[in-house]
């Protein structure tokens, strides 16, 4: 059977959940590989999280924000950013491959833009095959 | 210590999510964890009848947390708040799963569909544990309302909030009321005078009574939230007054493009080359002369300078088009003799009358001649001494498709508009955002163009982006209306999600305060801790990510509750852990 | 006092570099006070004690056992979990035992390339045949074995339960002598799984340097590369300081001599994971909006591991790096 990733994303609620509402409301269809976690702003996304959710197994991590310039709280996504940045940094470092996070800017209004986003990251996590994190982490316990 | 009750509700939505998700089974299986005493499908959960469900169950069976998996929380998380309230459970021991527009519209495999929707309702079921009842502040609202701003959209809304006799402050950073219309001679599309209908606005507003009026003023600081704020002013650069007040009307508008930056126009360097604005002037002192003195055989009107070009500015700044082929019509009157040439890249005629004036203006003996603003701009240049002109504009006609010279004595120039150099401090004081283009964004674009992310503030006119007049006082007059209506309630209620600093924990050290847009951390210098104004607070959560201690606790969305969630959506085999309400 | 049995203490190390027993060592005068109130009946490092002496103890025998020192082979597993059984109160002592400690770093490498490096490649080493360590060798006498040398360093935690855990790099001699006296007091003791000797406040609390809500970072600098004035946050003037996620109780001892913390103590009780809180802060701080001027910033920061999580790659989320 071909492997099947799990991703988990973490959107704002102001721009990106509403624009995977809208991916929705459309019927665009993308990969049921996603998993969404609502949180208010991208600017909330603490690094814990991210590696909270490689070591509970997910194969890839996708967070999306506002646009710059348009985050509903002026500039929580620009913390966003700097966080994402120095978290591939690390992630890299550590062995796991940077194409599992990804930072993505969906506005309310890019459902469409949205579901190819799932659907090439879904590809790209396919072609990388399972996350290590899991199976290393659980060996050493 | 209270056992933890949750009650799951799966919906069907009809068929909406029943066709893709076997909400059966997504019931069957949630219902098998611990902690969960009931778990029902039900075919519209929104209903009436829905929702007695879920107040029934919370009565008889004592549930003290609830779960529904259905449309979107944008859609029902209030709804379904609202009926944990009715049944006496705070609204905030609910969580919802969105398994409709995230996962039954947009899946095509039922059983795929099915596992997402139990992987979400799973992961619900673990944050719904950790949730903490939260309940709602009101503040009351000061009935007073600040102006910044003296153009025609400030003095607007004050005229609207004060004739329904409520205090008003307007504060104009200049010597005089009337902003940018008094600059203006005559308005489109009708020409009537602009200086007649300013000057029966600024006489109603120096009379009005509940109209404080400060000129020559600069706003030193301003502080405070919704209902409540405070600010301190200069009059006359001179001693400091402090205001308090309820809501903050931003209209600061606009200033105008300064083309000496496009090297093709040689503005600055040729003498009769002029801004829009500045033969606004020649028009008001009824002469239109070269610098010699002698009136123009020629007269070139060149559209969207520094306006629809990615080298200056993207956006379109909505009044010039109106405004040259107003300037042609008033030289065609003055000048009949005269060439006028209207060099244009897109004719915007929108706009009641405006598509009226253009036909008018095309009849009367006025050159249109365009060009293509994705090419090279026109290009003016002195005429020699055996041209009958004292400029020649060269320019790639896109009509004929041929590049033409065209005659001028004088050129008009209809510079842009842009933000204020003051918009960013403007922004920061009262708290509010600027797009890329440093004009302030509105709360949302479309469905509420005047107020702000910030509550109490509003943005009028063209500091939110160019507009003409009747534009400029509509949403001034609608800005009034919202903040009368929020006076006459008396009260508005606050975020609740707001962050929360624990004392215990926090180290001082300060990172979160500037991370906060809405200058809602300071710094207590005594305790040497940082503190959170919920007030303020917008319940972004980002200081909860910035603090390095954990001190910051963001409510309703706090590290526990998320992690927690993660782990609910990964493992598919662990029980939920027992927790005190 | 005298009418109280005396406590039953020992001292182990594990992957250790000795520090953590020297500050045992560094009681001082109050050694005569923890000799009053306690017998030594295991140190290796100080007293001759054996193995096999430990193994006759019977289950309980020890009040406390203060074991610093990862795990790194199966030598400091087999005492991790002889010790454990041994002992009442067993404390996870210093860094190594808390979150891995310096040890911790080879997570970023595995057995095959740490052997290669060590064994076959250093400058100094001449081993033609290409001999690794074997933990068991046949020679004519016999067979010789030593401990096996694992692939991953773990913490103590992650190999026995653990009672109570002392930070520090090494723990700061004072807060040794308050735990100790406090246990030998009586007092009540905190829930199993606390961290003892160490602040729930992070160090900026007790750091004396001057700080403001002027975190902006807009290069990063190694602390040589700045003219320290002594006085300000380390952060404040680009240097990268662990003090704001990192428990007091050290005295801010690096600080005083003017170097930024390294995070030894670990981080507070919030944390689930020791370094990203810190990076998330620092992360914050930088004073950029482009993707390319974030990491053109980022770009002075070579090694984030090794700096978040120079203590405690082992007790981290990801635990090591992945190599497979």
């Amino acid at each position: 059977m071909e492997f099947q990733p799990k991703i988990i994303a973490f959107l704002c609620n102001w721009c990106s959940y509403t624009g995977a509402d809208l991916a929705g409301t459309s019927r665009i269809k993308y990969a049921p590989n996603i998993r969404v976690i609502r949180v208010m702003c991208s600017g909330r996304v603490d690094p814990t999280f991210v590696l909270k959710s490689f070591t509970e197994g997910a194969d890839g991590v996708l967070i999306c924000g506002c646009h710059p310039g348009d985050c509903h709280y002026h500039e929580g996504n620009y913390k966003c950013l700097r966080r994402y940045h120095l978290l591939v940094k690390y992630i890299e470092q550590m062995g796991i491959r940077p194409e599992r996070l990804r930072l993505e800017w969906v506005s309310a209004s890019e459902g469409k833009i949205f579901a190819e986003i799932v659907n090439e990251m879904v590809q790209t996590v396919k072609a990388l095959g399972p996350s290590e994190v899991k199976t290393v982490v659980e060996t050493l316990t | 210590m209270e056992e933890v009750k949750i009650g799951v509700y799966v919906c069907w939505c009809g068929t909406n999510i029943a066709k893709m998700v076997d909400v059966e089974e997504v019931a069957k299986e949630i219902g098998k964890y611990p902690n969960v005493v009931i778990a029902r499908d039900y075919k519209y959960m929104c209903s009436d009848p829905g929702q007695e469900l879920i107040i029934n169950d919370i009565k008889k069976l004592g549930l003290n947390r609830v779960v529904v998996s259905a449309c979107s929380p944008r859609i029902h998380e209030l709804t379904f708040r609202k009926a944990l309230e009715k049944a006496g459970l705070n609204p905030y021991l609910f969580e919802m799963a969105n398994i409709r527009e995230q996962d039954s519209w947009v899946h095509t495999d039922r059983v795929e569909a099915t596992r997402k929707a139990k992987d979400l309702v799973r992961a619900a079921l673990h944050k719904v544990l950790f949730h903490e009842p939260l309940s709602e502040r009101t503040v009351e609202i000061n009935p007073a309302t600040l102006v910044i701003g003296g153009g025609i959209a400030g003095m607007s809304a004050a005229l609207e909030i004060a004739g329904a006799g409520k205090k008003v402050y307007l504060v104009e950073k200049m010597e005089s009321l009337g902003g940018m219309m008094a600059r203006l001679d005559l308005t489109f599309p009708g020409l009537e005078s602009a200086r007649d209908n300013l000057q029966l606005t600024v006489a109603r507003v120096m009379k009005d009574p509940n109209i404080e009026v400060y000129t020559n003023t600069v706003i030193r600081d301003i502080f405070g939230y919704v209902g409540n704020f405070e600010c301190i002013i200069s009059p006359n650069f001179k001693e400091d007054i402090s205001l308090q007040f309820g809501n903050v009307v931003v209209a600061t508008g606009l200033k105008t493009f300064d083309p000496s930056v496009i090297p093709e126009y040689k503005y600055g360097q040729l003498p009769d080359i002029y801004t829009s604005h500045e033969f606004e002037g020649m028009l008001t002192s009824g002469r239109i002369v070269r610098k010699d003195g002698r009136p123009p055989e020629n007269v070139a009107i060149i559209h969207c300078v520094g306006s629809r070009n990615r080298n200056y500015h993207e956006y379109c700044s909505r009044v010039c088009c109106m405004t040259a082929l107003k300037y042609a019509n008033q030289l065609r009157s003055a000048l009949p003799e005269a060439n006028i040439f209207e060099i244009y890249a897109d004719m915007r005629a929108m706009g009641k009358g405006c598509e009226e004036l253009y036909s008018l203006s095309s009849r009367r003996k006025i050159m249109f001649l365009m060009f293509d603003q994705q090419g090279p701009l026109p290009v003016i240049r002195k005429a020699g001494s055996r041209d009958k002109c004292d400029y020649l504009i060269t320019l790639q006609e896109k009509l004929s498709g041929q590049d033409i010279e065209v005659p001028a004595d004088m050129v008009i120039l209809m510079v842009g508009t842009e933000a204020r150099e003051d918009a960013k401090e403007v922004a920061h004081q009262v708290g509010i955002s600027m797009c890329g283009n440093a004009f302030f964004i509105e709360k949302h674009p479309k469905l509420d163009p005047v107020a702000t992310t910030t509550n109490g503030v509003y943005i009028v006119g063209s500091c939110q982006g160019p507009k003409d007049i009747p534009d400029s006082i509509s949403q001034a007059r609608a800005a009034a209306a919202r903040i009368l209506g929020t006076i006459a309630q008396g009260s508005v209620t606050v975020e609740v999600t707001t962050a929360n600093v624990n004392e215990e924990l926090c180290c001082g050290c300060q990172t979160c305060i500037k991370v906060c847009p809405y200058t809602a951390i300071s710094f207590k210098e005594e305790e040497k801790v940082s503190f959170v104004n919920e007030i303020l607070c917008k319940g972004c959560g980002t200081c909860g990510s910035a603090c390095p201690t954990g001190a910051i606790t963001c409510r309703h969305f706090t590290d526990r509750q998320l992690i927690n969630q993660i782990e609910g959506l990964m493992r598919m085999d662990v029980e939920p852990e027992l927790k005190e309400v | 006092m005298e009418n109280k049995p005396k406590l039953k203490l020992a001292v182990y190390w594990g992957a250790a570099c000795g520090g953590c027993c020297v500050s045992v060592l560094d009681v001082h005068e109050a050694l005569f006070d923890v000799i009053a109130a306690a017998d030594l009946v295991f140190w290796p490092i100080a007293l001759d004690f054996k193995y096999k002496d430990v193994e006759a103890m019977p289950d309980k025998h020890i009040d406390i056992t203060l074991f610093n020192g990862a795990v790194r082979n199966s030598e400091n597993e087999n005492m991790a979990r002889l010790l454990r059984q041994k002992s009442n109160i067993l404390i996870a002592y210093g860094s190594c035992a808390h979150m891995g400690g310096i040890p911790g770093l080879a997570n970023m490498y595995d057995k095959a390339s740490l052997f290669r490096r060590v064994y076959i490649e250093s400058e100094s080493t001449v081993n033609e045949n290409g001999t690794l360590p074997q933990p068991r060798y046949e020679v004519p006498e016999g067979v010789l074995t030593i401990p096996e040398f694992y692939n991953d360093v773990r913490t103590l935690d992650q190999v026995v339960p653990v009672d109570y855990y002392l930070p520090g790099c090494p723990p700061q001699t004072e807060r040794l002598v308050e735990v100790f006296m406090a246990v030998v007091k009586g007092e009540a003791l905190p829930p199993p799984g606390s961290v003892v000797g160490a602040r729930e406040k992070t160090l900026c609390e007790e750091c004396d340097r001057k700080k403001s809500d002027n975190k902006v970072i807009k290069k990063i600098y190694r602390p040589w590369e700045i003219y320290d004035d002594g006085e300000t946050c380390f952060l404040e003037q680009g240097v990268i300081c662990l003090g704001p996620a990192t428990r007091g109780g050290c005295g801010a001892r690096c600080i005083k001599g003017n170097s930024p913390c390294r995070g030894c103590y670990g981080p507070p009780s919030e944390s689930i994971d020791p370094g990203a809180k810190m990076m998330s802060a620092l992360a914050t701080m930088i004073d950029a909006k482009e993707p390319e001027e974030v990491e053109k910033i980022l770009e002075d920061l070579a090694d984030p591991s090794g700096t978040f999580y120079r203590c405690s790659i082992p007790a981290s989320l990801l635990r090591r790096k992945m190599i497979t």
